[in-house]
This record gives structure tokens, C-alpha cells and sequence, in this order.
């Protein structure tokens, strides 16, 4: 069963939908003592990281969170829930993360005419391979919404980057723990596909 | 690369769909929610709703067709039309939107965007502006497009960007269902002056208008009504006619 | 001929000819299109040895299990007589066909069918809609449109499927692929095509859903019943997921050839072609479109808006087959296609037009950069069958 965690910064609706129209079942839930009940994650979430992580500290799911990867089971952050995966962000001051993943968020800064948020539909350059984007061919676009980027550390985390005045981070994974700065929820054919292969991967790259 | 969108704006009255001219003389262009289902079946970029009703009931039938739009497809969903308080808008986002569409309350009662953008994020803002041509000069026109405001769209765009807006969306009500071409030099020139993604509409009545637009390399989408709901055209045919001239369209497969 | 204007040159596929106005066209960057490419996949690397073995295991997955072991739509031209003939000669299947009568039937397609049907033994349902009604849709999507064909798309794919749930039978077998035709469906894909929902409201609908026609025809003055869209309507998707729908186009299971096929029906139906309005029938033997006799206005139409018609698509498929040079294929489209059809009075006749409004509100809707000159080509010659067809003039006196 898939869970959905919902700590009140996310678009919620999407994500469940999605999973029913691939026929697997996912339940949206609030209270994060129950995070044991789902043998796999999805951390959606939109708006600004330091809301986001004042709201997952205040109600007790930081703990849960990273309590879920510990066990190894199956994690996925979409957009903002891919950024608060990182040590720490940086709107309005350096703001606390997750820390799963070493590195830092930082304002996407492309060359000049290019606007900000990055909005649209753009490609993924992979860097590995990944169960989880099997199948998805390279030229290929998702939909983009965000006004920040992720900076790891370590390359050895980089699953795909993106073009958009220069490369940026698009999605990570780090053993149980996969994230996209894409919306797959929103990407239609394509997206729903990466949904499918999450949820039937075991958690092992 | 990032690539172009195109998206079509459906306008809701009555639970209908309706297409006008000049904001005027609307006719009757479907059922909503079969509309959903054909956009979505067509794989279109993103989709718009703007209820022009704007009545105690029009509101709910927005989020209704939001909820069922949310359900049968997964694309970014834009709504708006009358969204004066922030309720509305966390009902809207509820329903499934992921932007609010906000265009008479942007001059009216602009902390509004302030206060969307807080709480969900820039990128949940359109600040949409419609605009009429008197006198060779350009004015904001709210209320759908009942209500001279006398402020110049460059310089209001300028102040929702400060407010919070994450896009603008520009609105030609002299052009708009004319199906004659975008408003093509002013909108390239709001777009150059403001660091946002620019959607321009109004005016598009085949697909060279919306190569024409697009073309001009920082305009990020074509909004549209008349060219779906008037001509031998879809999203997909639009497509592939403008990656046959280079512009960066959308790869599904 | 006059030919005063200069009309714009359309980039064309370096291929098969097809011009940049043809819906969902690409050009890659040796300017062969999507379609092409399509055609050499399909030829070359789809493993039909495979494709056959699903074709066989679908087929004895549903034999038996209903009234009937499938659906056939059936319109009676080359496509669906051959897919007809295939299925119960290959497979010695229970079919019931299903023919949607679109109201343009021809003498040469009647006794085909009837020769058809009693050469191979099947159960055949015929539905014929209301004219009333069929002129209503057609005036509608012909100003919206420029395509007055909404009632034959949306009958033709969604009528059969009522058919299916009535009778309980889930297994319904198509015609040639999509993919064959245009860039919506590519066989570049490798994967089989469905005639679902999804389809269905991507290209058959022109964008016009039965429910969005009804607000569009319906008035005080006029009122229609929501039930004579009925016919159009798609039916409830639920209700085609518990059937366990399977709809499917024989063209994914099998490499379609359409000139294959028509020799075979041909020889084994006695299946006749026929002559088609702007189509001399050297160009057409195997008898493509000769099914509606509004074919040649449907024809005239698409010139006007895109500059190249149905001489054009024929030659499109003969050079993807090898049977045709690209050079002998321009000549041939330059030399026939475009000319004004004598079925066009009697369109003009049933909704109600006059030549200039009808020029005006095809050429309004050009797919640009073709700009249409109507001094430029002739007038095609009638058909044998003209006199037979139904006329009914509701232009104002």
C-alpha cells in the first residue's frame, strides 16, 4: 500500500489520482504514527521549504520519515518534496532540511533571459540507470514547476539532469530513496509510467 | 530545453463552455467535462478554466469540473474567474487546481496574491491581465472586461510580479475570438521587461499566429480558445505543425 | 485553366509527397515524414510472427463465450470487407458485423455487401440514423469544423460498441492501424492499438463530444432530443471495462497492404471497385473511398484548406509500398487533385448554402500557408451513379 503523506503543504489530489488511474491503491494520511502501515512513501509538496519543514517538524514527521528509510522501504519526493530531502535550503535564510541526501537548495539561476519559476515542460538528461525510469526514453518531457534547484554533494546521487540555462539537478536517488524536481502526477502518459515502475520496485538499485 | 506550451482556455458559463468575441456575443462551445476528457486524450500542455459567471454558484460548478478534470487527467490545471478571498482559492487547490487564475481581485485587492503566494507558493499565481486598446493606449480593463481600470499592463504586470505572481497570463480583448493573430509586438515586449513566464492570449485563429508568438524566443505559452473551438485544429496537429518550424514543442513518445 | 495567384510552395515530404499541411505531419532533417519512418519500421522491424501468436491467442481467448466470438464494424469498403473475410476465413469465427449506415451508400458498395455477406454466412445488424438529425450534425460540424463527417466518425466508432455491450460480446476487430495513416499513432511504438475511449475522443471526435453537440443543435425553436445523439455517443467506459472490452484494429496483428488486400476480396467476394469523384480509376484500382458518395466534397474540402487531396494520400501509400516514384507521384497529385466535384450541388443543397458562402467558410479555415485559389483547377467529371443519389434541396428559394 502506498501512503501519501499529507502535512498540509502538497497537492495531494493529483498524486492519489494518479495511482488509482494505474490501478494501484494509495492512501493519503495525515497523522504520522501510521507511516508503518505503507510499505512505501510519497512525499509531495509545494510552496516554500521553510513552511514545509516548519509543518513536518511541528506534527512529527521528520521522525517518521526518516524512520520509513531507515527500514529500507521505497521513498519518493516529488518537486519540493525532492528538495527537503537536502541538508538545507535557502529562501529567506538557510532553513534546516531532512539532511537524507547531502547538499543544498539553492535559487535556480539559468542565463539571462530566462524566467523564473521554471515552468513548462522540459527533458531529462539521465546519469544512471534506475528501476524506477526504466522504460522512459531520454528526449522525452515532464512538467517542471519550481523556482529552486537541488545541489548535492556527492554526483554518485544524480539520477538525471535538465537543461534550462544550464544543467540542473532533476532527480536523485540515494538507495530506498528516489526524488524528482518533476511532477510525474502531471506528466501524463509518461509520468504515470514512472508511478507504475515506483510502485513496483523493491527499493534496490 | 524548455519547451513551448499551448494551452487552451476554456471559459465556463451556465455549465457550459462558451467562446465569445471581444468579450462579447458568446456561443455555446460544449460540455466541460467532455472537453476534459478530448484536452486530456490529446495529451494538451497544460489546461485553463475561467469561470465568467462569477456568481454565488458559478464557484462550485468551477471546482466540480476542476475535481473531474483532476480525476481523468494528469496535467498542470490552471482556474480562476471571480477569485476574491483566500478560501476560495485553498477549495480550488483542494479540488485539484495547481494554479489560480486571478485578474479583477489583482487590481482590486492585490494583497491577495500576496497571501496566495505565501501560502503556496509563486508558482501557484497567475496574475492574469486583460487589456483594451483606446487612443493608442493600452489599459487594463477588469471585471470581465467591464471595468476601465486606466493602468498601463506593463506596469501592473510589474507590480503582481512584486506581489507574488509566478505568471503572467496578457489578455488581448481587442483581439480576443477575432482569430486574426496574437497582439504580437506588445506582448514581445511585456515579455522582454518582466523576468516571469509570459502566456499571451487572444487572437489566435490558426496555427502560423501561434508560430508568430512563439517564435520570439522569451514568450513562454500560447493561450487559446476560437483556434480549438473553430477550426480543423487540436493540441497534437498544433505540434507537430510548429516543430516542423523549429520551435520547441513537447516529445510524448 | 486560370492561374493568376501565386500559390504559396508547401514543404512536402521528400518521400511520399505529403505536404506540411497533412494533420500531424513532421519532417525529420532529411525531410522524410513521421509516417514514412512509421511505414519502414513497419515493414522492416515489427516481428508480425509474434504479433500473429497474439492474434491467435485473442481470438481463442473469447471464442465461444458469447452470442458471437467478436464484433466486425463494417462499412463495406476495401478495409473492412478484407478484415471481414480474413477473420472468418482464417479463423472460422462467429462474427456479427455491424454496419453503421452514414446515409451516401452507392449502388456498387450495396452489392458488394449483399454479395459478401452471403459468400462468407454472417449475422449482419444494420443501423441507419435520423436524416433529420444527420443534417443537424452535419451543418453544425461543417461551420465548426469545415468537416461535416462528425455524424459518420463519432456513429462509425462508438455504435458498434453499444452493440458489444447489448449482445455481451467483447472482442470488436478494426481495420487497418492508425499508425498507417497519420503521426497520432506511430508503429515506431511497437505496441498494438487500441480503439478505446482515449482514441476515440483524441481523433475521431473533431473535438466535438455528442453531449457538447446537443448544447450546440438544441434550441427553443428547434429543439433536438438528447437522445438522438444517442448513436454518437461513446458509451459508459465502465461499462466497456466490466465487458472486458478488447477493440483492437486487425492492421496491428497483421501487416496490413491495402493493394494485397483488395486483390484477395476481389477474387474471393468478387468484390468490385468503383469510380470516385476526382479520382481517375487508373490511379484508384483498389478501390479506395468508394463507399460514400459525398466522398468527392469531403475531398474537394480538404484541397481547399490543406492543397492536396485524395490523389495524393493514394499516391502517399503507393510510394511507401514501392509502387510508386515520388516524382510520378507529384505529377499525377498536381495534375487531378483540387477540382470541384458535382457532389458538392448536392451538398450545398442539403444544408442550405450557396457556393460563395460555402468557399468562404472552407477557405476561413485554411491550414496556412496554403492559400487556395478557386480559379486554379477545373471541375472533376460525375460518376456513372450520380442520378441515383438522394437529393433534397434546402436552399432557400
Amino acid at each position: 500500500m502506498i501512503g501519501i503523506v499529507d502535512y498540509g503543504a502538497g497537492n495531494l489530489a493529483s498524486v492519489h489520482n494518479a495511482f488509482e488511474r494505474i490501478g494501484e491503491h494509495s492512501e493519503i494520511f495525515e497523522d504520522s504514527k501510521l507511516i508503518d502501515k505503507y510499505d512505501r512513501i510519497v512525499l509531495p509538496g509545494v510552496g516554500s521549504f521553510s513552511r514545509a519543514m516548519h509543518l513536518l517538524t511541528s506534527k512529527g514527521w521528520k521522525e517518521a520519515i526518516l524512520n520509513h528509510i531507515n527500514d529500507k522501504k521505497p521513498f519518493l519526493g516529488i518537486c519540493l518534496g525532492m528538495q527537503i530531502l537536502f541538508e538545507s535550503g535557502d529562501e529567506k535564510g538557510p532553513c534546516e532540511g531532512l539532511g537524507v541526501i547531502k547538499g543544498k537548495v539553492k535559487l535556480l539561476n539559468p542565463s539571462s533571459y530566462l524566467k523564473i519559476p521554471h515552468v513548462g515542460w522540459n527533458n531529462l538528461l539521465p546519469s544512471k540507470e534506475h528501476p524506477v525510469m526504466e522504460g522512459i526514453k531520454e528526449n522525452i518531457d515532464f512538467y517542471f514547476v519550481h523556482s529552486y534547484r537541488c545541489i548535492p554533494e556527492s554526483k554518485k546521487v544524480i539520477l538525471s539532469e535538465c537543461d534550462y540555462g544550464g544543467k540542473f539537478v532533476s532527480s536523485v536517488s540515494k538507495d530506498n530513496v528516489i526524488g524528482m524536481q518533476f511532477h510525474p502526477e502531471k506528466s501524463q502518459p509518461v509520468g504515470l509510467k514512472i508511478l507504475k515502475n515506483f510502485s513496483n520496485w523493491d527499493g534496490k538499485c | 530545453m524548455l519547451k513551448k506550451r499551448i494551452i487552451p482556455v476554456l471559459l465556463l458559463k451556465d455549465k457550459r463552455m462558451v467562446k465569445g468575441k471581444k468579450f462579447k456575443d458568446f456561443k455555446d462551445t460544449g460540455e466541460p467535462k467532455t472537453a476534459v476528457r478530448i484536452y486530456s486524450a490529446q495529451d494538451a500542455d497544460e489546461l485553463v478554466f475561467l469561470d465568467i459567471d462569477n456568481n454565488s454558484s458559478s464557484l462550485g460548478n468551477l471546482i466540480e469540473i476542476v475535481k473531474q478534470a483532476s480525476e481523468e487527467c494528469f496535467m498542470p490545471l490552471a482556474a480562476g474567474g471571480g477569485i476574491s478571498d483566500i478560501n476560495q482559492v485553498r477549495e480550488l487547490l483542494k479540488a485539484g487546481a495547481d494554479k489560480i487564475v486571478v485578474n479583477t481581485s489583482c487590481v482590486k485587492n492585490p494583497s491577495l496574491i500576496k497571501e496566495i503566494s505565501k501560502e503556496f507558493g509563486e508558482q501557484c499565481v497567475i496574475g492574469s491581465i486583460d487589456y483594451k486598446i483606446s487612443n493608442n493606449l493600452r489599459e487594463v480593463w477588469i471585471k470581465s472586461g467591464k471595468l476601465n481600470t486606466n493602468l498601463d499592463p506593463l506596469e501592473h504586470a510589474k507590480n503582481l510580479i512584486k506581489l507574488g505572481a509566478g505568471e503572467i497570463l496578457l489578455n488581448s480583448i481587442d483581439r480576443d475570438g477575432m482569430m486574426e493573430g496574437y497582439d504580437l509586438e506588445y506582448a514581445d515586449k511585456v515579455s522582454r521587461e518582466i523576468n516571469v513566464p509570459l502566456i499571451v492570449c487572444g487572437g489566435a485563429g490558426n496555427y502560423m499566429h501561434l508560430a508568430d508568438l512563439l517564435n520570439n524566443t522569451s514568450i513562454s505559452a500560447a493561450a487559446c480558445a476560437s483556434l480549438f473551438h473553430f477550426g480543423d485544429n487540436n493540441p497534437i496537429r498544433a505540434r507537430s505543425y510548429l516543430k516542423n518550424l523549429d520551435i520547441p514543442m513537447r516529445m510524448l513518445k | 485553366m486560370k492561374n493568376n495567384k501565386k500559390i504559396p510552395v508547401l514543404r512536402c515530404c521528400s518521400k511520399c509527397g505529403l505536404p506540411e499541411t497533412y494533420e500531424t505531419i513532421e519532417f525529420d532533417e532529411k525531410d522524410v515524414c513521421n509516417i514514412c519512418r512509421s511505414a519502414e519500421y513497419k515493414n522492416e522491424s515489427i516481428d508480425w510472427v509474434e504479433r500473429k501468436k497474439l492474434l491467435d491467442a485473442l481470438i481463442e481467448k473469447h471464442r465461444g463465450k458469447s452470442d458471437y466470438d467478436c464484433i466486425i464494424p463494417f462499412s463495406g469498403g476495401k478495409d473492412s470487407t478484407f478484415q471481414l473475410f480474413y477473420l472468418v476465413k482464417e479463423y472460422n469465427i462467429k462474427p456479427l458485423v455491424v454496419r453503421f449506415n452514414h446515409g451516401f451508400m452507392r449502388e456498387t458498395i450495396q452489392k458488394n455487401n449483399e454479395r459478401t455477406f452471403k459468400k462468407l454466412g454472417v449475422d449482419v445488424i444494420d443501423f441507419t440514423p435520423n436524416w433529420h438529425t444527420v443534417k443537424k450534425l452535419m451543418f453544425e460540424s461543417f461551420n465548426r469544423k469545415t468537416d461535416f463527417c462528425w455524424h459518420c466518425h463519432t456513429g462509425i466508432y462508438s455504435y458498434p460498441l453499444r452493440v458489444a455491450l447489448l449482445h455481451k460480446v467483447p472482442l470488436v476487430f478494426w481495420g487497418e492501424a492508425q499508425a498507417d495513416i497519420t503521426g497520432y499513432y506511430d508503429h515506431l511504438n511497437d505496441e498494438i492499438e487500441y480503439e478505446d475511449d482515449k482514441k476515440f475522443n483524441m481523433l475521431r471526435t473533431l473535438g466535438i463530444t455528442a453531449e457538447d453537440m446537443h448544447g450546440m443543435i438544441d434550441s427553443p425553436e428547434d429543439p433536438v432530443d438528447l437522445r438522438d445523439l444517442i448513436p454518437y455517443t461513446f458509451p459508459p467506459v465502465k461499462e466497456l471495462i466490466k465487458l472486458g472490452y478488447c477493440s483492437v484494429p486487425l492492421g496491428s496483428f497483421i501487416p496490413w497492404d491495402y493493394k494485397k488486400n483488395t486483390e484477395i476480396i476481389k477474387r474471393e467476394l468478387g468484390w468490385e471497385i468503383d469510380e470516385l469523384e476526382g479520382v481517375p480509376t487508373e490511379i484508384n484500382p483498389h478501390g479506395e473511398k468508394i463507399e460514400c458518395f459525398m466522398q468527392g466534397t469531403r475531398d474537394y474540402i480538404k484541397f481547399i484548406k490543406r492543397g492536396y487531396s485524395r490523389v495524393a494520400q493514394i499516391n502517399a501509400f503507393d510510394v511507401r509500398s514501392n509502387r510508386l516514384s515520388t516524382s510520378e507521384a507529384k505529377k499525377l497529385s498536381e495534375k487531378y487533385d483540387g477540382r470541384k466535384p458535382p457532389s458538392l450541388e448536392i451538398f450545398l443543397e442539403y444544408m442550405g448554402l450557396s457556393e460563395e458562402e460555402f468557399n468562404k467558410i472552407v477557405k476561413g479555415m485554411a491550414i496556412p500557408p496554403y492559400d487556395h485559389d478557386f480559379d486554379a483547377k477545373g471541375d472533376a467529371p460525375r460518376v456513372w451513379d450520380f442520378d441515383q443519389w438522394y437529393r433534397e434541396d434546402n436552399r432557400k428559394k
